[in-house]
């Protein structure tokens, strides 16, 4: 009861100097919003029909605001969870992508953005860490990635040692440092590339943004069609940005999803939830075979383009925009941008929101502003022959493949190929193996197609750190450049290890996922026509690489055969070392009989005592 | 050397560069085998090895390269040829041949100072000997795939001949020279001490126990001059972690023909250390017993451990059972004693073929699972072990009718 007392009087006491504190920070907060320009947020769709029926939808949402209040943990927009990982862990610029999928570059050509929102498939994440010594950020990484994990609902606290690697040459800060010793700034990048993506990341992925999916173009972001799209991957990047002239800094925080919808599934969907085949009277027909008759049919695929809608696709409709992004007064920036030209769009209530001015520049471009609690939907009707749409050459094509059978030893295949007739290209590519694939690097081989007279090397530079087994796996990092016109082909053997059967998955047959390789283009100028390439990323697909398996139901009787092995060893040589020998006749040989008649009298007298 | 000695050797090395020259692709291929390649001998590992070594980065800090550095240099100098490589291997052959030779001359197998075998007539000549090493398929087959354990079993060959004629140090020297390239060879070094000091001339012959501690102090002496040239050459220590500890923790559990990589597949993680221990202590269990228990015939007793050590050694591979077997014809004139001849005899070609063809069972045609390929390594192991007893069996019988030449050709028993 006294307790309760002093407890109550405390309270009492003490309340004044509440009442202060918290006039101070409603001051503070008063303040802050007379800045009502600290945090500026902006997002942006855009639809891009793909040649094959398939539609690119790039949702790019990002804010700014100025770094000393996100110091301060003084947080508007930018999303207070993740910042408050991103100060405990001292973690200066974070990447962090979620992929499925694989971007069909031979069909959809260059990938949105030079690559530089993609990721490998799985989660892919590095991050520049401020820390005094290798170890301390070493273990802010470790520290960071389990507080990602519990964020994102994902895998990330699997990123250990084995799984991360220090990349030298494929990776360079993309934000402003003034004040930071760059030598204690630390890369690391880890990635699981058997991490399913689901709608578990997908929601908290929606919680970090503003409107956090309930307006705005990201109310169109539903699970279900996202991880039903032929390619999709999310991407979080945090990087501090000073303007050069006033020197002030800001913290960005840019989010991006890209899907490449089958706009036939998708509609396939919609009309039956239910796959089924399509009847005989839907099915475009080419009748050029010779066999085409009323009975048989060779579909004819790209002969029309289906006619679809936001709503079609998505399954709704976007429910007005979001007010942080609509009430922009610095500039009138359009919300949702479609490449088609403008005859070939259904109008019909696109009218209020279009912007004329800004498709001016390119004729196929067609933009809208977004208004608060507004609907809004674009149909795009049925054409026929189709739009060819606009398909940008790669700079590089690139493939990853393993060689050989079996399940001892094997090889990597990677093909390299620059379309471009006039210039070579330099690129850097990277690989992070698990440990339990061990490459041989004398196997590594640079192979030029065409070969090329007289013979020069590929490879300028080789950066390579062994993998150690359970402690660290294998960094393999190349410079080189693909002469024009021509393919690269990058081989090695490895070898696989037989692991520990602890240390195999429940699904061990399955087999165990390599990460994709890391393709970087420096940012570099062609020589042809002086124009400038900004880096650009390409990934390859990931690998199933299957190691042999022991039988997991044997432990006890391995354990029992082994040890009854060794037994018998060392008894038949022991017996032999340490008895002697004599001849048959010198030894009184007791036959069974007597043994028993021995016996009797023995038990007798043991009966009687 | 007499002319059939050199006919022998003559012929071995034409083999081995027949088989060279006309089966270009015979080398990668036997190379990759696991029942003749370990994660220490391999030679795709060491071209691994002497790649990053000679691009400045330490082999040492990787899971790959796990061979002593002195072989590292060795091969850094040699022109990178695979003639070269081909002929120096062919070379080691060429000397265990002559080692053995020396070996048989020496006559130690029948006679010792302690004992004289009743059947030292039938014993068979050096050549015979030699044939036995160079025709044997396990010695060719090792010699083709050019693993290190090649060299090895050269320098122990070599350390066996100088020991039988009493030549202390090339024994010593070379006994720490294969420690120091495999480990388990220092098992040798008590039989080997007995075997010198037995060839040792009688005029001036120190004390067992005086000898055993210079010689033990000399091979130690040599060893560090080992190490410190191999930390000269790689620059730091780091290579003893990975080049002894993995024959001691036994990390990379690749197949291999002995009984240890199934063993710690399977292995509970919290008794992983208690069977390391138990397993090593096992192999050092039997040096003692055999030393005392053959001390009459140290050469039998350095012998068969070299047998036992090529069954439960932690990375066993053919060439130290072709290297056992090719020792154990020293004692061709003991055979006749033997139990199981033909029972053993008839169970290892039965492991050697099974082996490869429920490997390909299991890794490559998918049809098969571990237990195929462990249940071969386990009858290789036990049989092997075996040969190993019978062969105590007949040589101790052997002793035993030189004490009683009355039991000649009688039943005998042990008690």
């Amino acid at each position: 009861m006294p307790l309760f007392f002093t407890r109550g009087h405390q309270w009492l006491s003490f309340s004044p100097l509440q009442a202060f504190s918290r006039l101070v920070t409603f001051l503070i907060l008063l303040t802050l919003a007379d800045n009502a320009v600290a945090d500026t947020y902006k997002e942006k769709l855009d639809l891009q029909p793909l040649s094959g029926q398939f539609l690119l939808a790039s949702f790019n949402f990002q804010s700014h605001g100025p770094i000393e209040a996100f110091n301060k943990q003084m947080f508007q927009l930018f999303p207070r969870s993740l910042g408050q990982i991103l100060q405990y862990t001292h973690t200066r610029e974070l990447h962090l992508r979620f992929a499925l999928g694989r971007w069909d570059s031979e069909l959809w050509g260059a990938q949105p953005g030079d690559g530089q929102n993609a990721g490998g498939t799985g989660v892919e994440t590095w991050a520049w860490v401020e820390a005094d010594n290798d170890v301390e950020a070493e273990a802010r990484w470790t520290s960071l990635n389990n507080a990602l994990s519990g964020l994102f609902c994902a895998s990330l606290n699997f990123i250990d040692s084995t799984r991360t690697i220090r990349p030298v040459m494929s990776f360079n800060p993309t934000g402003d440092y003034p004040t930071t010793n760059t030598s204690r700034l630390f890369l690391l990048h880890g990635s699981l590339p058997k991490e399913p993506v689901c709608t578990e990341n997908l929601t908290p992925f929606l919680k970090l943004l503003p409107c956090k999916g309930k307006s705005g173009i990201s109310t169109l972001l539903d699970g279900h069609k996202l991880f039903d799209a032929s390619f999709q991957s999310m991407s979080i990047d945090v990087r501090p940005i000073c303007s050069p002239n006033t020197g002030t800094c800001d913290i960005e925080i840019q989010q991006t999803v890209d899907m490449v919808l089958d706009i036939s599934r998708s509609l396939q969907r919609r009309d039956s939830p239910v796959p089924r085949p399509r009847d005989q009277h839907e099915l475009i027909c080419d009748t050029s075979k010779p066999y085409a008759s009323n009975e048989y049919c060779y579909p004819m695929d790209n002969s029309i383009d289906l006619p679809w809608s936001l709503s079609d696709l998505f399954g709704r409709t976007i429910s007005g925009g979001c007010p942080f992004a609509v009430h922009n007064p610095a500039e009138e920036i359009p919300h949702v941008c479609i490449h088609a030209p403008e005859s070939k769009l259904n109008t019909m209530e696109t009218g209020e929101f279009a912007v004329s001015a800004l498709a001016e520049g390119q004729r196929d471009l067609q933009c809208y502003m977004l208004r608060e609690n507004v609907p809004f939907d674009i149909s795009f009707p049925k054409q026929q022959p189709p739009i060819s749409p606009l398909r940008q050459e790669p700079l590089l094509y690139a493939e990853r493949s393993f060689t050989g059978h079996g399940q001892e030893h094997g090889g990597v295949k990677t093909v390299l190929r620059n379309p471009n007739p006039n210039d070579a290209i330099d690129v850097v590519y990277l690989e992070s193996l698990p440990w339990f694939m061990k490459p041989y690097l004398h196997t590594f081989k640079a192979r030029l197609l065409p070969a090329q007279n007289p013979e020069e090397d590929v490879i300028s530079e080789l950066y390579y750190r062994p993998a150690l087994d359970r402690k660290r796996g294998t960094q393999l990092e190349a410079k080189l450049t693909v002469p024009p016109n021509s393919v690269v082909i990058l081989t090695y053997d490895f070898e696989k290890a037989v692991l520990r059967y602890t240390e195999y998955p429940p699904d061990a047959n399955r087999g165990f996922d390599v990460a994709s390789a890391i393709i970087t283009i420096p940012p570099q100028r062609r020589r042809s026509d002086g124009k400038q390439i900004t880096t650009t990323s390409i990934r390859t697909t990931s690998l199933l690489l299957s190691l042999p398996t022991p039988d997991f139901s044997m432990p006890y009787n391995v354990i029992i055969f082994t040890s009854t092995i060794m037994a018998l060893a060392f008894g038949s040589i022991f017996n032999l070392l340490v008895r002697r020998f004599v001849a048959v006749d010198e030894v009184q040989r007791m036959d069974l009989k007597a043994k028993i008649r021995g016996l009797i009298p023995r038990l007798k007298k043991g009966k009687t005592e | 050397m007499d002319r059939k000695c050199l006919l022998v050797i003559g012929a071995g090395v034409l083999i081995r560069l027949v088989l060279f020259t006309a089966f270009p692709s015979l080398p990668t291929i036997l190379a990759q085998r696991v029942e003749i390649s370990t994660p220490v001998t391999s030679y795709k590992r060491l071209q691994e090895g002497i790649y990053l070594y000679t691009h400045g980065v330490s082999p040492y800090d990787g899971g790959v390269f796990h061979q002593a550095p002195l072989l590292l240099s060795l091969f850094s100098i040699l022109p990178p040829s695979t003639i070269v490589t081909n002929l120096l291997y062919v070379l080691a052959d060429i000397f265990s041949a002559i080692s053995l030779v020396q070996i048989a001359s020496s006559g130690v197998p029948t006679v010792t100072p302690h004992h004289v075998s009743p059947r030292k007539a039938n014993s068979w000549p050096p050549w015979a000997i030699a044939a036995a090493f160079l025709f044997n398929p396990f010695t060719i087959a090792t010699c083709i795939a050019r693993p290190t354990i090649v060299f090895t079993n050269t320098i122990i060959l070599h350390a066996i001949a100088a020991a039988v004629n009493g030549r202390r140090g090339p024994a010593f020297v070379s006994i720490a020279m294969a420690t120091y390239l495999s480990l388990y060879p220092i098992l040798l070094l008590p039989p080997l001490l007995f075997l010198t000091y037995d060839s040792l001339k009688p005029i001036s012959k120190p004390s067992i126990q005086a000898f055993s501690a210079i010689s033990v102090i000399m091979l130690s002496v040599v060893l560090m001059v080992y190490f410190k040239l191999s930390h000269l050459i790689t620059g730091s220590w780091e290579f003893i972690a990975s080049t002894y500890g993995v024959h001691l923790l036994l990390p990379d559990l690749t197949p291999n023909v002995g009984l240890w990589w199934y063993f710690f597949i399977e292995m509970f993680d919290s008794f992983r250390a208690f069977f390391l221990c138990l397993f090593q202590l096992h192999l050092l269990i039997y040096v003692p017993s055999v030393c005392l228990r053959l001390r009459k015939q140290p050469l039998f007793a350095l012998i068969t451990l070299i047998g036992i050590c090529s069954i439960f050694k932690s990375y066993p591979a053919i060439g130290d059972t072709g290297l056992y077997l090719s020792l154990l014809m020293l004692y061709n004139h003991t055979f006749p004693l033997m139990r199981y001849t033909f029972f053993l005899a008839a169970a290892i070609l039965y492991a050697t073929f099974l082996g490869p063809a429920f490997y390909y069972l299991w890794v490559y045609a998918g049809s098969g699972n571990a237990n195929f390929f462990y249940a071969i390594t386990l009858v290789w192991s036990i049989f092997n072990a075996l040969i190993v007893a019978d062969a105590i069996y007949a040589v101790l019988r052997d002793e035993h009718e030189t004490e009683r030449p009355e039991l000649i050709g009688k039943d005998v028993v042990q008690i």
